[in-house]
């Protein structure tokens, strides 16, 4: 790949620098995350397919605070970490960002509105593709209310309650999820209550998700999950101007009281 | 009022408006404005030299509603406590053209300071007792009845500097002309009980109503004509002097007057008689508009600083209208008299002695008992992502390594956090979520809909 | 449509409930639908608390909150006001009628405007499915 060459020499040029980076790794036939501390792991370096990223940083953050490390982010991964920091589930001062940027084809895969990051760093490595419109996005706007209806109750029906939506997002941080809680969704049920997890799941991605996808990937039955989250973050731009991800300071719209017009 | 001023533990803020009020029962900080009144409180004695000597004489006076005049410098009323008149600068010779001054020449005490400034005054209080009053009807508003148009169309405070041993006409009861009147006329409900305007009776109209009529039949030979919709005289004695005033000859006519015009010389009261059943018109020399009483009009400010809701008429509202008469929703604040509701003096007086016994006993306890909902955080269950803070509307909320943390004197329960965790880490006392949805449940499938 | 909407709502203790209160002490009639709770302010209110609801079975769920400005706990009311819009566009989004969730402000002295919100959404959620048989 063209993009694996750049990444090796940025991710050997901190290697001094740092006690580690974390990035994904080839082995067995297998790409996971891996804590690259060593330039001799570095043959095994791979760029894709794309991982949360964010997600194991917050977890050897939590173990080592003290440490610093590096981390190669693609856009998605670099708002998804915007967010936790914002949420101090990441320390960004202990951490050097790499900026990936990643290609048409991945950002086609994906859907992504912005497939390179450009907040804390720039891309260092790989060329800025187009943004890619969802169009199950658009489809779904120009429904109405009963055909979105028959759309989600089928799509939801599938639904085995494996919760990798959940535990693949980066955003899901909480120490016990509601979703579990037989308060709020009932325990052994499959499919899901509905409307309640789904729609719980939702309404906990205002203000976080950062359409990174991961969800959606981890999701056995195939469920569209981006696409519903998608179309609730273009609301939530519209009304509060708030795009997560997008800046370090400004806080999550929900807490914040509103600007009324007296 | 002399005694309230003379009091060793009353302090008068006078001229002075209450802009912020902070904290909570027990622990209120108020700002108060102590507007510049250009005078020396400390040095003045009230001798009213100033007044006599000031030149700019012909300035309406407010409390003579315009019947009478006042000095640029002035107290408002004779009877005025604290006894320290203020200046009007935009009637003032000195502030106008920077010549004059003779006030601050000739003052024995050199108590004139036009140099005077506004003064903001910190004050820490465990309770507040709002009584700010009520406005009277602006009765130019029913243009029909003429009021600002005619003349001799009164309004009855109007009435009452007249009548007013003191006042501007030193207690004669006579037109714009100086002549006695050969009859008066007194409209009831003017402003109240009237979809136009107010909906509520101004309770005290139909007293003031008769107690005027009386004293123009006992200063004058004038037939007084009283045009009412009902008689409301329910207090002690209230109905026996109503009887009292239909046997000295007050004529009662049931029918709310549609229209007042001049007419000869004189004004023409346009009624039904619906006693009679029949349309009338009665010529005489003077009306009285029974004006009605209302919020006041910065009522809505008022109330915003205190923390007080108003009911839909505009008043401040009570607690509970049988319970809590004289309380608010706001803990430590009491309100009593008219900015509640109209009333009369009797139970102005009932209800700030009520406020006062309320404020007291607070005080006296010395302790206040919080509401026991206050938010309780789970820290197993807290990832520390901090949303909560920001959310909670009175900074109730700390985050201490890594955790929510909640200061229970500041919180007040209101659940805001709670109502946004994801995490469900954080409830309220009483409003738990396993309380609020066996409510929920038990209104779904316990009730029948009737 | 359905004979009798089962609506849940949730009044905040210094503005809606008094309101409530007031729509009862005034004699006002209004439909029977609606079964209220009563929490300290309209910011208790979460998602999962409406979601739960509709769940159980309500066809329509009413958040009554003060008027902005008059929420005794400062800006509670903002809060809430934000977050049933959102979750509104949810269940749009999801295929569930947005109109079976609607805000009120009602202040302790509209006792007349309660009984009226109360008349007006019963027969809004009247013209609806049954939720029962949305969820099935």
């Amino acid at each position: 790949m063209t993009r694996r060459e750049p990444l090796r020499k940025a991710i050997e040029g901190l290697l001094d620098d740092v006690e580690g980076i974390l990035a994904l790794r080839r082995t067995s036939g297998h790409v996971a995350p891996h804590l690259f501390c060593d330039s001799g792991e570095l043959d095994e370096l791979a760029v894709s397919p794309k991982y949360p990223l964010p997600g194991t940083l917050r977890l050897i953050q939590a173990e080592h605070p003290e440490a610093q490390l590096a981390i190669v982010c693609r856009g998605c991964e670099e708002r998804g970490l915007i967010e936790m920091a914002k949420r101090n589930q990441v320390n960004l001062d202990r951490v050097v960002v790499i900026g990936l940027a990643c290609t048409a084809e991945e950002a086609e895969e994906c859907r992504c509105a912005k497939p390179y990051p450009s907040v804390l760093v720039d891309a260092h490595v790989g060329e800025r593709a187009e943004p890619v419109v969802d169009k199950l996005a658009d489809e779904l706007r120009q429904k109405d209310v009963s055909e979105r209806f028959e759309f989600w109750r089928q799509q939801f029906d599938r639904c085995i309650k494996c919760y990798g939506c959940r535990n693949a997002c980066p955003q899901c941080f909480c120490p016990e999820c509601t979703l579990e809680e037989g308060l709020w969704v009932e325990r052994g049920e499959v499919p899901p209550a509905y409307p309640t997890f789904h729609l719980i799941r939702a309404m906990h991605t205002v203000g976080k998700c950062v359409g990174c996808r991961e969800c959606e990937l981890s999701c056995p039955a195939g469920i569209p999950l981006t696409t519903l989250y998608a179309l609730i973050r273009q609301e939530v731009r519209e009304m509060f101007g708030y795009e997560p991800g997008a800046d370090l300071e400004e806080q999550p719209p929900l807490v914040l009281p509103a600007e009324v017009e007296s | 009022m002399v005694s309230v001023g003379q009091h060793e533990n009353i302090e008068i803020l006078s001229h002075s408006e209450v802009e912020e009020v902070g904290g909570h029962v027990g622990n209120f900080s108020v700002k108060v404005r102590k507007r510049a009144r250009l005078v020396n409180e400390d040095l003045c004695t009230g001798c009213g030299l100033c007044q006599e000597k000031c030149p700019a004489k012909k300035i309406p006076s407010e409390f003579d509603d315009g019947l009478g005049t006042r000095t640029a410098i002035y107290m408002p009323f004779a009877q005025a406590i604290p006894r320290v008149p203020v200046i009007d600068r935009d009637n003032c010779r000195y502030f106008q053209s920077g010549k004059c001054g003779v006030c601050a020449k000739l003052c024995p005490r050199g108590a004139i300071d036009f140099e005077q400034e506004d003064q903001i005054v910190e004050l820490q209080v465990g309770t507040i007792l709002v009584t700010t009053g009520f406005d009277l009807f602006d009765c130019s508003r029913i243009s029909q009845y003429g009021y600002g148009r005619w003349e001799n169309v009164l309004s009855s405070l109007q009435l009452e500097r007249l009548v007013d041993a003191s006042g501007p006409t030193r207690g004669r009861i006579v037109t714009k002309d100086g002549q006695e009147p050969k009859g008066v006329a007194i409209v009831h409900c003017v402003g109240s009980r009237d979809k136009n305007y107010n909906r509520h009776c101004s309770r005290v109209c139909c007293m003031y109503s008769l107690k005027l009529a009386h004293l123009v039949k006992d200063g004058t030979d004038a037939e007084v004509y009283e045009f009412y919709i009902d008689m409301r005289t329910g207090g002690k004695g209230y109905e026996e002097f109503y009887e009292r005033l239909q046997e000295e000859g007050v004529i009662f006519v049931r029918g709310r007057p549609a229209e007042v015009v001049p007419h000869e010389g004189r004004l023409l009261v346009k009624a039904e008689d619906a006693n009679l059943g029949r349309l009338i018109q009665i010529p005489v020399d003077m009306v009285v508009l029974s004006a009605g009483l209302e919020p006041r009009r910065d009522a809505a400010d008022v109330a915003h600083v205190f923390g007080l809701s108003r009911s839909a008429d505009g008043f401040f509202l009570e607690k509970h209208p049988k319970l809590g008469p004289v309380e608010t929703a706001s803990n430590g604040v009491f309100i009593a008299g008219a900015c509640q509701s109209p009333k009369d003096i009797p139970d102005t007086v009932a209800q700030a002695g009520a406020a006062a016994a309320g404020a007291m006993a607070m005080m006296d306890k010395g302790r206040v008992t919080l509401e026991p909902s206050v938010a309780q955080a789970n820290i197993r269950l807290c990832s520390g992502c901090g949303e909560c803070v920001v959310a909670c509307p009175y900074s109730a909320l700390t985050l201490v390594d890594g955790h929510v943390e909640v200061d229970e004197t500041a919180c007040k329960g209101c659940g805001v956090c709670v109502g946004h965790c994801r995490s469900k880490a954080i409830t309220v006392l009483h409003f738990t979520d396993e309380q609020l949805l066996a409510e929920m449940e038990g209104a779904l499938h316990a009730l029948e809909v009737a | 449509m359905m004979d009798e909407p089962k609506i849940v709502a949730y009044a905040c203790t210094y503005c809606s409930y008094p309101g409530a209160d007031l729509a009862g002490t005034s004699r006002i009639r209004y439909s029977p639908n609606v079964n209220i709770i009563r929490v300290l302010c309209s910011g208790r209110v979460s998602p999962e608390l409406i979601l739960r609801t509709l769940r159980e079975g309500a066809d329509g769920v009413l958040v009554l909150g003060c008027h902005y400005g008059d929420c005794h706990f400062i800006s509670g009311n903002h809060r809430t006001a934000k977050r049933v819009a959102v979750l509104q566009r949810i269940l749009e989004y999801a295929g569930i009628d947005p109109e079976r969730l609607r805000l009120e402000w009602v202040s302790a002295s509209e006792g007349e405007r309660f009984a009226k919100i109360v008349d007006e959404f019963t027969e809004t959620i009247r013209q609806l499915e049954p939720m029962e048989r949305v969820l099935a």
